[in-house]
């Protein structure tokens, strides 16, 4: 599973990204995460992603990303403020399993 | 408390959030950030230029002999930022037009030249720079985004040359352009040549008022207090309001950067961007460097002394998303109060510093990821004093968010032996 994080630019998503990494490998999982920044989101999605979470702080932006995101077919929805911290590992990865169920 | 917050969220911070998310706002402010490396790497040549270092000493006086050669890769990248911006607000409008955003920023481009009349120096055709600078920055706000506007026009009344699809794309695409760009040229020589008026005179005389009004006291804080005011709903602050006021800031960095490169010693802004990354948003928007520290030393809940722990190094590096949505400062009444009031306590100080002479302006843009001491030492040009202030201004923070924040320790260590806190860690 391939997850995108975004954020303004790609720096304070990638601490939280290493809290989700190591979550999922407690869990066994195979998860594939990587932080960019709001500009890159649509060259990274040409890439292929399964999912896209966008941070809390730039949920503004969600709406555009958004629109990106479905011209790619992959979901995309904001990552809960108490998930974004280097201790919300555990609620992030349920919010990625319950992302994808919907899927 | 809770009504209050949301509805000053659905109908004060949500909306403006928005109105920084529309297009051209966008186009401005992605084509500024595009621009941002060559004024950092360009800006470091001033260091060179002018090394904080004896003057007696071998490396400066022969520094001082070079200057005009050690500043020639400045002069070719900062000095002339408008001309990279004009092309970045270019690529980005067309781009979200969904027109082609070479085009856009090469058509951006033409137009800002066209508000240049090339000199005869010597027979040769000479381009004068100082307009493709920090002071053209609003001409080429405005030129870029007309532009782009008439390309946008010309698609939409389907005014092109349209090939037959047997042409390559690539040989279309540059049929396609041409009209736009003949009428942008049209219209731009009319206003340079035919009417013979200088956009950047005429724009400098309505943005005047607003560039002095931003680099006063008054002109800081509003931006302080708006950023952490965002923040407070979990909303990237500095994307919201530097979408407006990174051009105002953009523009006292370059010409800061104009003064000592011309040998002045009167720099004349207090407030580029500069300003508040280094002296007042150390660890992150809120000044929050101060309070990992307070947290790491004196907090005794399991979750603060945890999560503080984890905070300290990206504090260092001003990266403060863990403890803002970590602690959470977001919707906490009580970390709000020290989050909103610190920056205002120290922009303050470090304004009435700056502006009395006991600290250097800031002048050249390291990266922001550096260490604060180190940055502001960079960005004064290499001026100890502004090390003293960045850290007096730590230590503010650091005793303004320690009441705070033994409140708070209180109320978590109360929910920890109640056991809800612990679901948190795990």
């Amino acid at each position: 599973m391939r997850v995108l994080f975004v954020c303004s630019g790609g720096m304070s998503s990638a601490i939280v990204v290493q809290a989700l990494k190591k979550e999922a490998q407690k869990q066994g999982l195979d998860l594939e995460v990587m932080a960019v920044g709001t500009s890159e989101v649509e060259t990274e999605l040409k890439k292929g992603w399964d999912l896209v979470l966008v941070a809390p702080q730039v949920k503004h932006r969600l709406e555009s990303i958004q629109k990106i995101a479905d011209r790619f077919s992959v979901p995309c929805d904001s990552i809960p403020p108490q998930a974004y911290t280097p201790l919300g590992g555990a609620l992030l990865l349920k919010t990625v399993n319950e992302r994808m169920k919907d899927k | 408390m809770n009504g209050f917050v949301s509805f000053l969220e659905k109908n004060l911070s949500g909306p403006m959030a928005r109105l920084s998310e529309q297009r051209h706002l966008r186009a401005i402010r992605d084509g500024v950030i595009s621009a941002l490396p060559f004024i950092i790497v360009g800006s470091f040549f001033l260091i060179l230029a002018f090394p904080p270092i004896p003057k007696e000493t071998f490396v400066a006086q022969w520094a001082n002999q070079h200057v005009n050669e050690i500043l020639i890769p400045y002069r070719l990248t900062m000095f002339i930022m408008s001309l990279y911006i004009a092309f970045g607000i270019g690529y980005n409008l067309s781009k979200s037009y969904d027109l082609d955003p070479l085009s856009g920023g090469q058509v951006a481009v033409a137009s800002l030249l066209l508000t240049i009349v090339p000199k005869v120096v010597e027979e040769e055709f000479v381009l004068p720079m100082t307009n493709l600078g920090g002071h053209g920055l609003f001409v080429t706000m405005l030129v870029s985004i007309l532009s782009v506007e008439v390309m946008r026009f010309c698609k939409e009344k389907n005014v092109t040359i349209k090939m037959p699809e047997q042409v390559p794309s690539s040989v279309s695409r540059s049929f396609e352009a041409l009209i736009p760009v003949a009428l942008v040229i049209a219209l731009m020589s009319v206003v340079t040549v035919v009417l013979n008026i200088d956009l950047h005179h005429v724009v400098d005389q309505v943005a005047s008022p607003l560039v002095k009004a931003g680099d006063s006291l008054f002109g800081v804080l509003i931006p302080v207090f708006l950023i952490t005011f965002f923040w407070s709903f979990g909303i990237h602050g500095v994307s919201v309001v530097g979408t407006v006021a990174r051009p105002v800031w953009e523009v006292y960095l370059a010409k800061n950067a104009e003064a000592v490169a011309d040998g002045s010693s009167q720099i004349p802004y207090i407030a580029p961007e500069t300003f508040y990354q280094w002296f007042i948003w150390i660890g992150g928007s809120g000044a929050t460097l101060g309070m990992v520290l307070a947290m790491f030393l004196f907090s005794k809940s399991k979750y603060l002394k945890t999560l503080s722990k984890t905070c300290i190094v990206p504090g260092v590096f001003n990266i403060n998303e863990p403890i803002v949505f970590g602690a959470p400062i977001v919707l906490n009444p009580l970390l709000i109060i020290p989050f909103v009031i610190t920056p205002l306590i120290t922009a303050t100080l470090s304004y009435i510093a700056t502006a009395v002479g006991l600290v250097t302006p800031t002048y050249i843009m390291p990266p922001w990821t550096l260490p604060a001491p180190i940055g502001a030492y960079l960005a004064t040009g290499g001026d100890w004093r502004a090390i003293v202030l960045v850290l007096i201004n730590i230590l503010i923070s650091f005793f303004i968010y320690l009441p705070f924040l033994k409140m708070y320790d209180r109320n978590m260590i109360e929910m920890e032996k109640e056991g809800e806190g612990d679901t948190e860690i795990a």
